[in-house]
């Protein structure tokens, strides 16, 4: 029971919010990637699940990024004829990504990275503090 | 008599183990705060006998969050103080109850306290050494 264990869970959570990053950059980077040829689906957004995990070493809940799983819902379509994808009545698939939805994501993961930070900070702190103890 | 069994120190140090305990747990709060059916949990402040009384805490374990039907209830060794299970301030779609702002406020909280339980160890050591004619 001592302060490292809580920097730890900490940087568990840290880990697992720039996970949940990652995968937000890989669905805004893929937000226009579509299929080269007519029948092919483009990219499917990816969705990141966080699982609590005990962690015997810490016993404690730490947190770490589940399976990615893919978004099933229903691809959005264009009308452009002219496209290499486009189906015979002249409609592209384009992916199921919705740049709103992942800002909005990215968002509250950069809010969650910096709670985590902050907790590290003051448990850093405190550790300062146990450490001044010495020079009394 | 050591130093160490005084009352007044003896308390302090259980304080302080209570400071380092609750870090932790308000740690792995913030680190599950987008995980799915966690509730957070924080830890009751432990009875420091009144005047000098007995100051150990009783040996309770920390309950392991059971998520699932079929899930064994763990036991930690880590901590012997009391969880308190709080009443969620809300609910999220996911089932999640973490409120960051609630931890961020209780882990600043948690550090301010620390750093006044360890100034007031440095004072009964200050205290003792004066008794002992050193200049503290």
């Amino acid at each position: 029971m001592d302060f490292n264990q809580s920097l730890k869970i900490a940087a568990s959570g840290l880990k697992a919010q720039s996970g949940r990053m990652r995968v937000i950059a890989e669905n805004l980077a893929n937000a226009e990637s579509t299929a080269r040829a007519p029948g092919q689906d483009p990219y499917r957004r990816k969705v990141v699940t966080f699982a609590s995990k005990f962690d015997r070493e810490l016993q404690a809940q730490t947190v770490q990024v589940g399976k990615v799983e893919r978004d099933r819902t229903d691809f959005k379509s264009r009308y452009e004829p002219g496209h290499p994808a486009a189906d015979a009545s002249g409609y592209v698939k384009y992916p199921n990504v919705d740049t709103l939805v992942e800002t909005a994501d990215m968002r509250e993961a950069q809010r969650s990275y910096e709670a985590n930070l902050n907790v590290v900070t003051a448990t850093r702190r405190m550790i300062l503090k146990t450490l001044e103890i010495l020079r009394a | 008599m050591a130093i160490g069994n005084l009352p007044l120190v003896d308390a302090l140090k259980t304080k302080m183990r209570w400071n380092q305990a609750r870090q932790s747990v308000l740690s792995a709060n913030v680190a599950n705060a987008d995980t799915p059916r966690y509730r957070a949990v924080d830890l009751k402040q432990p009875s420091l006998g009144g005047a000098g009384g007995t100051l150990a805490p009783a040996p309770v374990a920390i309950r392991v969050a059971t998520t699932e039907a079929g899930h064994i209830q763990g036991r930690t060794i880590g901590s012997s103080f009391r969880t308190d299970g709080q009443k969620p301030f809300e609910t999220t779609p996911n089932g999640n109850a973490v409120n960051l702002e609630e931890e961020m406020l209780k882990a600043a909280d948690n550090q301010i306290d620390f750093q006044m339980v360890t100034s007031l160890y440095q004072r009964s050591i200050g205290i003792i050494k004066t008794a002992i004619g050193k200049k503290a």
